[in-house]
């Protein structure tokens, strides 16, 4: 056995190190990476160029060129911890990687070393333990200060204390035998969860907590901590009846507003992030199951939009995307949200709202964007958009259908000249 | 030697060839067993990846040699898909420089080895 070399060595640690690593320049090409981090790269890129980091990330996290870009001193730390939230897909959940943490550090005017680690799991463990400190808060802080009450497996109220009555107005006798959701039924408009929703997610995970408006008895409205956990006999799966906490809690301040911003907003637009509006999706999903009623989506895509950066350079580029999300966001209805799913490419998700309603607004964003006018030192930037919509009841319900869906139109509106609304009846006739 | 090229070239082809003939195929070829762990490894493959095959052979293939590999796309065909052969382009970090390659999964559920294919 001869002794090993010592390149021989450092290429073995190169393999085997479980953290991602990769050198590139200023524009985001690579020079050098190892397993690992092609481990998490190649699918992210898909179609895209995985050899450049930026455009391998432009789905996932479109702010790391941005970041990166706009950091001025000659050396020093980009970003650290960054997190990017990754989703691949329902088929892809289980073994993929969920969240990212994304470290850069600038080493020299064209030189940036950057790792990648998979921290999926202690995002979920932060969570965990975050639930917990307000759960066991909601428990200790002022024993009067919260209502308790247990409901039967199907949400009906089988007790409730007298501090029911104290803090929502309703008799706490009065309302056993009735369901705590027509009770507590608020306008719906906000983004919480139903608490039949509620009741579902404790049911599957052993408990939910949310935080969000809640109505007492006067119609008076008031911030409110509501936990719901699930009680089983031991034996069966299914939860034999809920416990339902509810606590009034201050109204949560800018520094925890900030933190949600942080948490659902794109860094440079402001538009919902992916990660959010896959959330948002997954709840209105459960709505359309129970209630059916319609839900569209839109899906945006500027035209030419490489060349837009070429053409008049990034910064250009960045503030024409801002000027699209604060045209498209404004036409929206209440409970529709608009989001940056890549780099020049938006959705729009619209709780009720039909394939007729969903083509008028798409076909608005459409002109609004078409109107839009930036003065660059590269002279006057105007931009187009592609647009293709689908409706969840023609995707059967998938939410992976419906993606697909639309973005398939997506592209039939590119190829059929861009700057248009892709019309679904326009292929029947 | 057209049967043992790159694209036609058989599971139980690769599995019936000595060392020798394993090391001599113009494009790199590993073998590893059910539980990953690596049993075969030519000489093509040691000289792209820059490894000794006596530091390869034994150890978990997708943990710890080919982590690159080890996603859906790759690792997770072998564990859902007991009777493979395909072809896919793909993009390696052989001595860390991405490049790229064309790789080709093969697993059979009568052969006691999977085998993947690397060309440059």
């Amino acid at each position: 056995m001869t002794e090993k070399s010592s390149e021989e060595q450092l290429l073995e640690f190169l393999y085997a190190c479980p953290v991602g690593l990769i050198e590139c320049d200023l524009a985001g090409d690579i020079g050098l990476m190892n397993p690992h981090a092609m481990q998490h790269l190649l699918p992210l890129a898909g179609p895209r160029d995985a050899s450049n980091l930026f455009a391998a990330f432009e789905q996932h996290a479109p702010e790391l060129r941005s970041l990166a870009a706009t950091y001025t001193p000659a050396t020093g730390k980009i970003c650290d911890g960054h997190r990017i939230f990754v989703d691949l897909g329902r088929g892809r959940r289980t073994q993929a990687p969920t969240v990212l943490a994304c470290t850069i550090v600038k080493l020299g005017p064209d030189r940036l070393m950057v790792t990648l680690s998979d921290i999926s799991h202690q995002v979920v463990q932060e969570e965990r333990l975050r639930q917990a400190d307000t759960w066991f808060a909601t428990l200790l802080d002022g024993v009067n200060a919260y209502a308790s009450l247990a409901l039967t497996s199907d949400g009906q109220i089988a007790s409730a204390g007298a501090c029911f009555t104290h803090q929502t107005g309703h008799d706490n006798a009065a309302v056993v035998g009735r369901h705590l959701a027509d009770i507590l039924a608020n306008d719906g408009t906000g983004g919480d969860l139903q608490l039949n929703e509620q009741l579902e997610i404790a049911g599957r995970d052993g408990w939910h907590l949310q935080e969000g408006w809640q109505n007492r008895a006067d119609g008076e409205r008031y911030w409110c901590q509501r936990l719901v956990v699930a009680r089983s006999d031991g034996d069966g799966l299914e939860p034999t009846g809920y416990s339902v906490v509810l606590r009034e809690v201050p109204r949560r301040e800018a520094a925890a507003e900030d933190m949600r911003r942080l948490l659902t907003c794109d860094h440079l637009t402001g538009a919902s992030n992916r990660r959010h509006f896959a959330n948002v999706m997954e709840r209105e999903h459960a709505h359309w199951r129970e209630l059916r009623q319609s839900l569209s989506l839109i899906v945006l895509d500027l035209d030419h939009f490489k060349a837009v950066n070429d053409t008049y350079g990034h910064p250009a580029g960045d503030a024409l995307l801002c000027k699209v999300v604060t045209a498209c966001a404004g036409l929206l209805p209440p409970r529709g949200i608009f989001a940056r799913l890549g780099g020049e490419e938006f959705g729009a998700l619209l709780p009720r709202h039909d394939q007729d309603q969903a083509l008028a607004l798409a076909e608005q964003m459409r002109e609004a964007i078409a109107a839009l006018h930036i003065n660059t030192q590269h002279g006057a930037l105007t931009a187009t958009a592609s647009l293709g919509i689908a409706t969840l009841d023609e995707a059967g319900g998938s939410i992976d259908t419906l993606i697909k869906l639309a973005d398939e139109r997506l592209y039939a509106a590119k190829n059929a000249g861009r700057n248009q609304v892709y019309r679904p009846q326009a292929c029947a006739a | 030697m057209k049967e043992a090229s790159f694209e036609a070239v058989t599971l139980s082809a690769l599995e019936a060839m000595s060392v020798e003939e394993l090391d001599a195929l113009p494009y790199g070829a590993l073998g590893f067993g059910p539980d990953t762990i690596v049993q075969r490894y030519n000489a093509t493959e040691a000289r792209m990846s820059g490894l000794d095959p006596s530091t390869v052979v034994g150890v978990p293939f997708f943990d710890a040699v080919a982590q690159c590999m080890n996603n859906f796309m790759v690792a997770q065909r072998f564990v859902d898909e007991p009777q493979l052969d395909e072809i896919v382009p793909y993009l390696l970090t052989l001595r860390m420089r991405p490049t790229k390659v064309r790789l080709r999964l093969l697993a059979d559920p009568g052969m006691p080895r999977h085998y993947i294919l690397i060309e440059r």
